[in-house]
């Protein structure tokens, strides 16, 4: 009796996570499918679960008539210098409150932190956007960069310094002792050991970073500056919603961040238990 | 060595935040720039007043979007958690499948329900239709009756991994000593979920609750990409009335003026967080 409870509680956890899976993979597999059907069978009833035929078309319009091909450069380089950036910068900020003396300071300092946290973005949307206007900040990749950096530092360092906190005073100690100076103790030492602190700042950045809309259709005008979240933005305001470029969009918006997800999933997730704030 | 973070926080954070209390008070109308100036309360009025936009059901769709989502993102993250607790084979695999949706922008999340929902040739409609749930498509998006339900299990449908990432951290923080004591001492599974894992990761629930409260609340993106707030105001939250507000009538004066009303309740929140979170030592 006991034997065969076991059996069948065995098989509806198996049970329960088939539908987690299925529930959580759906969405991803509709929206693949959809992008390889090609215009006319999207729209037929009843609905295909797989495309007759593998079907490029909506792929081609999507670099023919759009030029996503410039939107998703401007999205990488975007994404990958400002997370670049504001990991080296959290990695200073980070290190510097983890190892700081004054109390009050500290503590004043994360609370600052944390409450920027709390700010979404798009809250600075109309404000920021009257003042950088003044200085001739609009429509420039270059202000959305900083943007970004400033966007992703507070959880950044916050993340940075709870990964130099597990890190022993004594080490750098012993390093001084040994001939090193302050700077050389930090290079030589510590930094190297907290490299998959640095990734999850850097996954958690870029991931961030890609995804974001509302600041950059704010401050973008000009066509040939759009990132991808704004292209796809813009394609539904254009002329109603056209499935089939839309899908193929998506897919390849969803494919970089999948991608770091996929490598950087034990750093992001180690980042999250940590005491980011970010969801 | 802080000072690169600080100049940043302070030029592109904290000075749009004073300067969009400022323009809350202002009228700020990117149309009409030359009647620019003071008006007190009157962007908080005019709010408040505004017809097409009946503000106190925009709150209350505030408080439904955030409730209906919150219990189910964390029922369903925390089930997922306790499936994921023991180790089984390919468990690695598995959590990077079910757990990818975290790395999904939510306007990509909210355009693709949008797709699955889609009155016609939507995937939900047909699988129910086939599976005789319903007669005939329903217009999940179009009609009132269902549209906040919609939106509601997309941000669901978003929120399970982040329930699941941190409970699932913290119930292998539990010792296994404690499950085995208890089972000598004859409790059920039941008993032991109640009894010992709960109050052990008590301190964390408290806070991705908390935290996630307020992050749902100021979430526009999956409504943004899904319905835009309609048909007819039915989706229409305080975070994407504010939006709308910018884009489409170019009002900032107004936008600021909600975005005030949300920081408020914002500060207010932390407040009580940080009161809670001190007194229970919870770890954020």
């Amino acid at each position: 009796m006991k034997a065969l409870m076991k059996v069948i509680g065995k098989i509806l956890k198996i049970l329960a996570l088939g539908l987690y899976l299925l529930a959580a993979l759906l969405p991803l597999y509709w929206v693949v499918v959809t992008s390889f059907k090609g215009s006319r069978e999207i729209y037929t009833f009843p609905l295909k679960y797989l495309p007759e035929k593998l079907s490029f078309e909506s792929y081609a319009k999507l670099f023919g008539f759009a030029n996503f091909g410039v939107y998703f450069r401007n999205s990488a380089i975007l994404a990958l210098a400002s997370a670049f950036v504001a990991m080296l910068i959290s990695m200073f900020s980070g290190y510097a409150l983890s190892r700081i003396q004054a109390k009050k300071f500290r503590n004043g300092t994360l609370l600052a932190m944390y409450f920027t946290q709390m700010v979404p973005p798009f809250i600075l949307m109309a404000p920021l956007f009257v003042m950088l206007a003044n200085y001739g900040m609009t429509d420039k990749l270059s202000t959305l960069f900083i943007l970004y950096v400033t966007m992703v530092i507070a959880f950044s360092t916050i993340m940075s310094k709870s990964f130099f906190d597990r890190i022993p005073v004594s080490l750098e100690e012993a390093a001084v002792i040994d001939g090193c100076n302050t700077l050389q103790a930090m290079f030589k030492v510590v930094f190297p050991l907290t490299r998959p602190g640095l990734a999850a700042i850097f996954s958690f950045a870029f991931v961030n970073i890609w995804n974001e809309l509302f600041l950059a259709s704010m401050f973008i005008f000009s066509d040939e500056k759009m990132t991808v979240p704004v292209a796809l933005n813009s394609f539904i305001s254009k002329a109603g919603i056209s499935w089939d470029v839309l899908s193929a969009g998506l897919v390849l918006s969803l494919l970089p961040t999948m991608i770091v997800f996929a490598f950087a999933q034990r750093y992001i997730i180690a980042g999250l238990t940590e005491g980011a704030i970010k969801g | 060595m802080m000072i690169p973070a600080f100049i940043l926080l302070i030029v592109f954070t904290y000075t749009p935040i004073i300067r969009g209390g400022v323009m809350a008070f202002q009228r700020y109308n990117m149309f009409d720039l030359s009647k620019i100036g003071f008006i007190g309360l009157g962007n908080f009025e005019a709010i408040i007043n505004d017809r097409n936009f009946d503000f106190f059901r925009i709150v209350v769709n505030t408080l439904v979007w955030v409730f209906f989502s919150l219990v189910f993102q964390f029922g369903l993250g925390f089930g997922l958690a306790l499936l994921m607790r023991k180790p089984f084979k390919g468990r690695g695999i598995y959590s990077a499948l079910v757990f990818y949706p975290w790395a999904v922008s939510g306007f990509a999340i909210g355009l693709i329900w949008a797709w699955m929902f889609n009155g016609q040739f939507g995937i939900v409609n047909d699988i129910l239709v086939r599976l005789g749930i319903i007669g005939n498509p329903i217009g999940f998006l179009s009609n009132p009756k269902y549209a906040m339900m919609s939106v509601i299990i997309a941000n669901v449908w978003y929120g399970i991994p982040y329930f699941a990432i941190m409970l699932l951290a913290a119930l292998q923080s539990v010792p296994n000593e404690l499950y085995e004591a208890s089972r000598i001492d004859g409790a059920n599974r039941f008993k032991q979920l109640f009894k010992i894992t709960i109050p052990y990761i008590r301190p964390t629930i408290i806070s991705t609750v908390l935290l996630r409260t307020m992050w749902i609340m100021n979430f526009p993106e999956i409504i943004y990409g899904m319905t835009g707030g309609g048909p007819a105001n039915s989706t229409q939250i305080l975070a994407t009335h504010m939006i709308n507000r910018i884009y489409q009538f170019y009002d900032y004066g107004q936008g600021a003026a909600i975005g005030f009303i949300i920081m408020s309740m914002l500060l207010l929140y932390a407040i009580v967080f940080l009161n809670i979170s001190s007194r229970k030592e919870v770890t954020v």
